[in-house]
């Protein structure tokens, strides 16, 4: 007992100095002033009505794409459908800002002669932020909704189709019902991403359209105004709480890259499903539209013929010498942040999903569990330009001045990893903790070595996909970059903003080139994540044989 | 033996791994620069060549490392959330609308020496107003005229040190609370907001190497210096009337890791040597009259002689009104 207090000392020390400590300054100096009337102030208000109204169209978009979507390709046979679920998670592993360039191509050639009255709501930048937004969050309704589907039996469908009901009233009355705890966690998932989204609005909104968390961004950067900037903070972190609370009631389904070996047993496309084919076509042509955009722009020249010119530049400072670090460099601090981040976040997350998973005897150790299930669950509910501007007003000088340093990004991206770690590796180790524990307890085998020899090796695809969910968010993290890292310290995100937001010259051209590579890396990624690991497929032997 | 290494091996384990932990962090923290290098935080803009890089450190022994930091006024802002442990021993480029958001947050040691200067002005594309039978534009006041309809862009004042500048002028210029009517004016004739000088300039601007669809765009006087064509003629041309007048600053940071590498790099900055290089690579005139300018600049980049009077502005205790007022128009 005295043991387990004493290994919880270490994630408790982790989580309080890097996540409550600068949460408490940053919400702290919002409820200092008079926050309320700072809410009501006119741009302050229409930010908290956008971020609102945009999470909420963005969810509807990603559930008119993604259910038929996860009908085809969850519930379908399809030919090719590994490939194609791994497709469609290509734009959820993606940096938003890739996507944030992507997006920019479509603004740039949708942009008609002004006053011809021609596509002026496909100039609005409102436009492009929801398409972003569905292009990056639509697998999530995929996945979620898919996985859930795929488990559902079929038979009560196939009475249904035999007493003459068509396949969307099937739907309707029969499966509906039965998805809907994983269409409201996916949703309030959505919904939660797209409040909280900072890059993409930043690059398609142009100054023009601002989120909360893009004016959070404004009052402290441009404005100096800590007090409105904390305000809006709470509000935020309010609101994402909530979405987050909701999605977690929702399902309790497990988080991981694909691990169905069920798929190609479900029944097979008919003529009848012709209108889902065509959303799910749809819904491809979303993904790929873009990532065809890139790459065809990074070998374009500003004349419009094709070269390697761009790929070439990538060694330099660009135009007017704007970085301060080559992109080179820039990728290798990713690299290091990237390693930094994953260790800490996979190291403390699996100490904490074992703890956890250890069976609790009494009420209060029960009641102990859960309040630290919740403490480390909350930084996933907490936008990252909120706990940037945290880390800044905390470590900037006193007890621990790590702001100079290089670790305070890895540090923060390494926290907001860790809720995601913990709720992968947690389920899969609470299922086994049970049966092994005891029998090997009673074997008389030390508690350390039964985690190492026993149930490490059992839970190696979990830690395989928090380590890949660790790097996606680290890779990707955009919002605390652009606070915490300067100059030198520089990281792939911050590095290709910069490229975009100050064009002429090589810029341009540059961030299409380095997004095309990334491009290239995530789909690697992606695919070589999605084939069957050799322990799942010797498994899947195993079990043959054993049948 | 079980208990014994049971309990001595986990807490090893949990020891190791905060001292690893602790390892990292204190390595973080201590790694500091050598104190042969001079760190100087900039704007976006700032460009200093290689070759006189290599002239301070063979006249001083220091190199130095760039920080770009965004727009003059995140540059500014950045400097003071960060005035406790400063990013740079230096800074150039606070300009004069926020001179004093420096000032009252005593983030400079010392005093602040002037630079370079810049007039923000409108610049047109000659030959688009050529080839459209339009006659140009000869002052900001007449771009709310329809003639002038959906041809302007210009840089949102909030992110944009360009823009804020004008939004200036307009305050200056045209007094409360008419400089909203002009601005709302300005908006129903079909301007374009963009978030930074480059996106107006470079992407926009029919006039530079983007060939854009608008060609007239808020930029500065100098700015024709580098659309000279073939034919030895500018393509582009500044309305040089009521500009606002932009001097740049450069100063040593309070808490400076390296204050004596910081104070060298700020007298170099005010050298011939460096004062000779702003205008071809910045496009601004040096403070140090005595410099020459590039032959281009007198025929097609000279400074303006027509500016708003600003002195009067309360730049510090208005700014953010402004904004608020400008952004709300902007969103109507």
């Amino acid at each position: 007992m005295l043991k387990r207090i004493a290994l919880w000392l270490l994630p408790i020390i982790v989580i309080g100095t890097l996540f409550y400590w600068p949460m408490s300054n940053v919400l702290g100096r919002g409820l200092t002033g008079d926050w309320f009337a700072v809410l009501s102030e006119g741009n302050v208000a229409s930010a908290i009505w956008f971020t609102v109204w945009q999470a909420g169209a963005s969810v509807l978009l990603c559930l008119l794409i993604g259910l038929p979507a996860a009908y085809v390709l969850y519930r379908r046979a399809v030919p090719g459908g590994r490939a194609l679920r791994a497709l469609i998670t290509v734009p959820f592993a993606l940096p938003t800002i890739v996507t944030a360039i992507g997006f920019t191509v479509f603004q740039k050639q949708n942009v008609h002669h002004p006053g011809s009255g021609i596509g002026t709501w496909i100039t609005s930048p409102i436009f492009w932020i929801l398409a972003a937004h569905l292009f990056v969050n639509f697998s999530v309704i995929v996945r979620t909704v898919g996985s859930s589907w795929a488990n559902l039996s079929l038979d009560t469908e196939e009475a249904a189709a035999l007493g003459g009901a068509g396949r969307f009233r099937i739907f309707w009355s029969i499966t509906r019902p039965q998805l809907m705890p994983a269409i409201v966690s996916a949703s309030a998932t959505v919904f939660m991403y797209c409040a909280g989204s900072y890059g993409l609005i930043l690059v398609l909104g142009g100054g023009n359209v601002n989120s909360i968390e893009t004016e959070i961004a404004m009052a402290a950067n441009q404005r100096l105004d800590l007090q409105e900037a904390g305000a809006l903070a709470i509000f935020q972190t309010v609101l994402s709480i909530a979405a987050f609370a909701l999605s977690a009631t929702g399902a309790r389904s497990r988080i991981g890259f694909e691990a169905h070996d069920n798929l190609s047993r479900q029944p097979r496309l008919d003529r009848r499903d012709w209108p889902a084919i065509v959303v799910t076509g749809l819904a491809l042509l979303l993904v790929v539209a873009p990532i065809y955009e890139i790459v065809d722009r990074s070998f374009a020249n500003d004349d419009g013929s094709y070269t390697f010119k761009n790929y070439l530049d990538l060694g330099g400072h660009g135009a007017r010498n704007l970085l301060n670090i080559t992109l080179e460099q820039a990728a290798l601090n990713s690299l290091r942040n990237v390693a930094v981040a994953t260790l800490l976040a996979v190291i403390i997350g699996t100490l904490v999903a074992y703890l956890l998973s250890r069976q609790a005897k009494s009420k209060h150790v029960r009641l102990a569990n859960r309040i630290m299930d919740v403490a480390f669950m909350l930084p996933l509910g907490v936008s990252t330009i909120v706990l940037g501007f945290g880390y800044l007003m905390t470590f900037g000088s006193g007890l621990l001045p790590l702001r100079t340093s290089w670790v305070i990004v890895p540090l923060i991206q390494g926290l907001m990893a860790l809720p995601l770690v913990v709720r992968i590796i947690y389920p899969a180790l609470a299922t086994i903790s049970e049966e092994l524990g005891e029998q090997a307890s009673t074997d008389g085998a030390s508690a350390l070595s039964t985690f190492l020899r026993i149930e490490l090796p059992l839970v190696r695809d979990s830690i395989g996909a928090a380590i890949g969910y660790a790097a996606i968010i680290s890779v990707g993290e955009f919002g605390a970059a652009s606070i915490l890292a300067y100059g030198s310290q520089a990281t792939l995100p911050t590095v290709l903003y910069q490229l975009i937001s100050r064009p002429g010259g090589n810029n341009y051209g540059m961030a299409m080139a380095m997004s095309a590579a990334v491009i290239l890396v995530t789909f690697a990624v992606v695919f070589a994540a999605s084939l069957p690991s050799r322990s799942r497929r010797l498994r899947r032997r195993h079990r043959v044989a054993s049948r | 033996m079980q208990t014994q290494s049971r309990k001595s091996r986990i807490p090893k384990m949990a020891y190791a791994t905060i001292t690893a932990i602790a390892l990292t962090l204190s390595l973080g923290a201590c790694s500091s620069q050598s104190s042969k290098t001079v760190t100087i935080a900039t704007h976006d803009s700032f460009l200093i060549p290689d070759a006189l890089i290599n002239q301070f450190k063979k006249e001083t022994g220091y190199s130095i490392e760039g920080v770009k930091v965004g727009d003059a006024g995140e540059l500014t802002n950045k400097l003071v959330l960060t005035k406790d442990a400063p990013i740079a021993d230096a800074f150039f480029g606070i300009d004069n609308t926020f001179a004093g958001v420096a000032s009252k947050n005593g983030i400079v040691d010392g005093s602040m020496s002037k630079i370079d200067y810049a007039d923000v002005c409108f610049n047109y594309d000659r030959n688009w107003f050529a080839a459209n039978g339009v006659a140009a534009p000869t002052s900001w006041q007449q771009l709310t005229d329809a003639r002038y309809k959906n041809l302007t862009v210009v840089e949102n004042p909030a992110t944009s040190s360009t823009g804020l500048a004008f939004l200036f002028s307009t305050v200056a210029k045209l007094g409360e609370p008419e400089w909203q009517t002009w601005w709302k004016k300005m908006f129903a004739n079909g301007m374009k907001v963009e978030a930074g000088w480059e996106q107006a300039y470079y992407v926009d601007f029919s006039g530079s190497a983007g060939h854009g669809q608008y060609p007239i765009v808020l930029s500065y006087s100098s700015s024709p210096a580098d659309e000279v064509g073939k034919d030895g003629l500018s393509r582009t041309v500044s309305i040089n009337h009521d500009c606002f007048r932009q001097i740049e600053y450069t100063g040593v940071l309070k808490n400076a890791k390296n204050p004596t590498g910081a104070r060298a790099l700020v007298e170099f900055l005010k050298s011939k040597a460096f004062q000779s290089s702003v205008a071809e690579n910045m496009y601004v005139y040096p403070v140090d009259a005595t410099v020459a300018l590039p032959d281009a600049w007198a025929k097609f980049a000279p400074a303006s002689k027509s500016f708003v009077n600003v002195s009067k502005l309360p730049f510090d205790e208005k700014r953010a009104t402004w904004l608020d007022q400008w952004s709300k128009l902007a969103g109507q």
